[in-house]
């Protein structure tokens, strides 16, 4: 017998927009459960309009919300309210990623939702969390990632900070909060009892500092976290090198070091006084960039470089742009690039799902919704509205739906 | 009856070490779940030599194992293996990150752990994955950062790529490990019985991409991704400004850009037919950036220009530093950075746990172990003797180190 999909049966109500929490969703959607999404009339989520789109159609939207049904309400209206509260009673998650207090004001805050479905889950993603100074501030990613000490140590040390160009954080915290969704579930399991998650981009992005925050306060302020631009600040040699060609990442850490000089043919490095401890060899790193890179050029390509070093397993890395990325066969063998078809894009790639289940080999087959393409489906079908009254809602603008 | 948390009477045999395993095991630590840290002899996780080093002790590796049962084994002693092998049938989840193939070297592979407890959920974690061209590299999360063109999209559009200065790819894949082995106890819960995971850094970070992997593809390469310093390469204005004082993040997208052309006092800008698409914005992005600058530089101070932004809904942020950071109000509020006590090191300040239940306010108190803390308590548990503890640690099967008086 084929193994049900792990979470088959469960149904979530989903606020989101944007990226954090529709990647939360994405995610349980890969695993079976389904997807009931809450879009704002007239236009619903607003990544509907982000790029790239083509027959009014976004691949953006597309890539976050295959396998979820739209259910598009003008959610001020009080027979929209009622709509979700019957909803709510059918549900095992509810999910939002407004800014704090507004999933309140709409009356779906958790002190009301609770009262509902005492085995509810309810996650409430935002920027800053729903507490504290911050929290009332709108933000995306970047703003997060910014106030978390991120920002500041990524760039040239006298050069503004560099964006990183993807949004590591809002999927991160997207993960974060499908994780503790599941715990949270097993709980239920357990207990009978739902209960509110609060996750924030603020805690998932300082979260990722391994070294950072513990250095600086351990060693009493004397390790001061910065951006160093190719280099790691505190660890060499750990950085990005010029080779024949391109650009190439080398780790050597304590133990690779002397492996290192061996492959160089330098193993008077080893016990060279400029080098001799990490210490030493972050002093004097322009020294070391220098010989490191030296030897690089005596190779004619970056491959021979690449396979060289990991022939004595120094790890090492080309700098691969994102069409090599997608191209590569590792990338392409694994489904680390997976091809989709939409049902009005056509087929193209998006990341795939990078959570693997042996007993769940298989992907199911999804597709984004139309706007409001389901509306019907749920009112009828699950919460027995009967037409007349479904025609009403429409008829009132209350039910919005459109054909992209 | 009272619970101490979601993962209450869960056992894990935590294989990891170094980063991305030990932070999916800390998240799993933090919400209540029992774990058994297995540790190489003789000088086990080796970010135990990882700075900040105090009276020995690690801050590297006491952030990420508090809560964590130490024991130390040589795991290429048969003795070591049986050891394993019977305390795989007592736990619930096996977690590694050994590179591919080591687990099956050492007779502990999915295939052997599973034979001797079915209901097993194993999860492994790699750079690359347990399969395909790459799978036997080792590597670290840059590495696997520069395979995924993560790190091709940071930095100056001209010059060299930049390295981000912290674990990011290592902590986002132990959150994925966690997210999937959430779903796996669940599914056990349900009657779905044990599975094997397969988590690696590259199919995590990849999933990072939300714009650059659908953009290029869906435009047939159209639109490529690229590097571009401060700014964003495909919308606008977004990025980071030159303030009064320092660095200052500015997002102005949807409705925002007219707020903030209001704010600026460059309302003409609004029916201005360069400025009147995001594709337009990006294209003359230099007037925005110059127009943006030029008010901040007007402002009294950068928190004056956040305040004023922040008024009129346009999203805003300080760049702050590390410190900064760790000592703003509402990281401190909300425990985002939290101070931990540990029993040789002292105070510290580590990140705080990121994930929060109502129905689990408060912390755990939670120590990081000793090397091989744990060897007598875990192998009593299993039936073995004083005299075979005794006798494994005499043998070189089992290690530890001394606690220190005060502990």
């Amino acid at each position: 017998m084929a193994n049900k999909a792990i979470l088959a049966g469960y149904r979530v109500i989903d606020f989101t927009q944007y990226l954090a929490g529709p990647s939360a969703t994405r995610l349980m959607a890969e695993l079976g459960a389904e997807i009931i999404k809450v879009e704002m009339a007239p236009y619903g989520d607003p990544s509907r309009a982000f790029p790239y789109r083509k027959n009014k159609r976004s691949a953006y939207y597309v890539q976050q919300n295959r396998g979820k049904k739209s259910l598009c309400l003008e959610l001020k209206d009080e027979r929209s309210k009622q709509v979700i509260r019957d909803l709510i009673r059918e549900c095992d998650v509810l999910i939002e990623n407004y800014a704090p207090g507004v999933i309140g004001r709409l009356g779906f805050g958790w002190e009301q939702v609770r009262e509902l479905n005492p085995k509810l889950v309810m996650c409430s993603i935002s920027a800053f969390g729903q507490t504290g100074p911050l929290s009332h501030l709108s933000g995306f990613d970047y703003i997060a990632q910014a106030y978390a000490g991120v920002t500041s140590v990524i760039g040239e040390p006298d050069r503004p900070p560099s964006l990183p160009m993807l949004a590591i954080g809002d999927v991160t915290t997207g993960v974060h909060a499908a994780g503790a969704l599941g715990f949270a579930l097993l709980d239920v399991h357990r207990t009978g009892v739902g209960q509110h998650l609060d996750i924030s981009l603020l805690d998932c992005y300082f979260h990722q500092h391994e070294v950072n925050v513990q250095a600086f306060s351990a060693s009493g302020g004397k390790i001061v976290p910065r951006r160093a631009g190719s280099h790691h600040y505190a660890v060499a040699p750990t950085g990005i090198f010029r080779g024949p060609e391109g650009y190439i990442m080398i780790l050597a850490l304590l133990h690779q070091w002397p492996v290192l000089c061996k492959a160089m043919g330098r193993e008077d490095l080893i016990q060279d006084e400029r080098f001799r401890t990490n210490e030493l060899r972050v002093a004097n790193l322009k020294e070391l960039i220098a010989l490191i890179e030296g030897w690089l050029q005596s190779f004619a390509t970056d491959a021979e470089a690449i396979a060289a070093l990991q022939a004595v397993r120094v790890p090492v890395a080309p700098i691969l742009t994102v069409p090599q990325a997608i191209a590569h066969p590792h990338h392409r063998a694994r489904g680390t690039v997976r091809r989709v078809s939409d049902r009005m894009l056509g087929e193209f790639d998006i990341p795939g799902m990078p959570l693997r289940f042996s007993g769940h080999p298989e992907l199911p087959e999804l597709q984004a919704p139309l706007l409001g393409e389901h509306n019907g489906e749920i009112l009828s079908g699950l919460l027995g509205y009967d037409a007349g009254r479904v025609a009403e809602l429409e008829s009132a603008g209350v039910l919005v739906s459109s054909a992209h | 009856m009272t619970r101490k948390h979601v993962l209450e009477g869960v056992r894990v045999l935590d294989f990891t070490h170094v980063l991305a395993g030990p932070s999916c095991t800390r998240l799993m630590a933090e919400t209540g779940a029992e774990i058994i840290k297995v540790e190489a002899a003789p000088a086990g996780d080796m970010v135990r030599q990882m700075p900040a080093l105090k009276n020995g002790r690690s801050g590297y590796y006491i952030q990420q194992n508090r809560g964590k049962k130490s024991i130390c084994l040589n795991l290429r002693e048969p003795r070591a293996q049986e050891v394993i092998h019977k305390l795989v049938a007592e736990v619930d989840v096996v977690v590694e990150n050994f590179t591919p193939g080591v687990m099956k070297r050492l007779n502990i592979d999915y295939a052997r752990l599973s034979s001797l407890n079915p209901n097993l959920i194993m999860c492994s974690i790699s750079a690359f994955g347990q399969s395909g061209p790459l799978s036997d590299r080792p590597g670290f999360d840059y590495i696997a950062q520069a395979y995924a063109g993560v790190i091709d999209m940071i930095g100056e559009e001209n010059g060299s790529p930049y390295f981000p200065g912290l674990g990011m790819g290592d902590v986002s894949t132990g959150a994925h490990a966690y997210g999937a082995i959430s779903a796996a106890l669940f599914h056990r819960a349900m009657g779905g019985g044990g599975q094997y995971l397969d988590i690696s850094l590259l199919d995590c970070l990849f999933h990072c991409h939300e714009i650059n992997v659908q953009g290029y593809d869906g435009t047939n390469g159209a639109l490529v991704p690229h590097r571009s310093g401060a700014h964003h390469f495909a919308v606008a204005p977004l990025g980071m400004f030159k303030g009064k004082e320092k660095w200052i993040v500015i997002i102005a997208i949807g409705a925002q850009w007219e707020n903030l052309l209001k704010v600026i006092g460059c309302e003409q800008f609004k029916t201005d037919p360069r400025f009147a698409d995001n594709a337009g914005r990006v294209k003359h992005k230099q007037v925005l950036i110059d127009a943006i600058e030029a008010w901040l530089q007007t402002t009294t101070s950068d928190e004056e220009a956040v305040r004023v932004l922040e008024e009129n809904h346009v999203p805003v942020a300080p760049v702050l530093s590390v410190p900064e950071a760790m000592a703003h109000p509402h990281h401190n509020v909300r425990k985002t950075v939290r101070t931990v006590s540990d029993r040789a090191f002292g105070n510290v300040k580590i990140p705080g746990v990121p994930l929060r239940f109502s129905q689990y306010p408060e912390h755990l108190p939670l120590q990081a172990p000793f090397l091989g803390e744990h060897n007598a308590e875990v192998l009593k548990a299993l039936g073995y003797s004083d005299g075979d503890v005794a006798a494994l640690a005499q043998a070189g099967v089992l290690a530890s180190e001394p606690l220190p008086a005060s502990a």
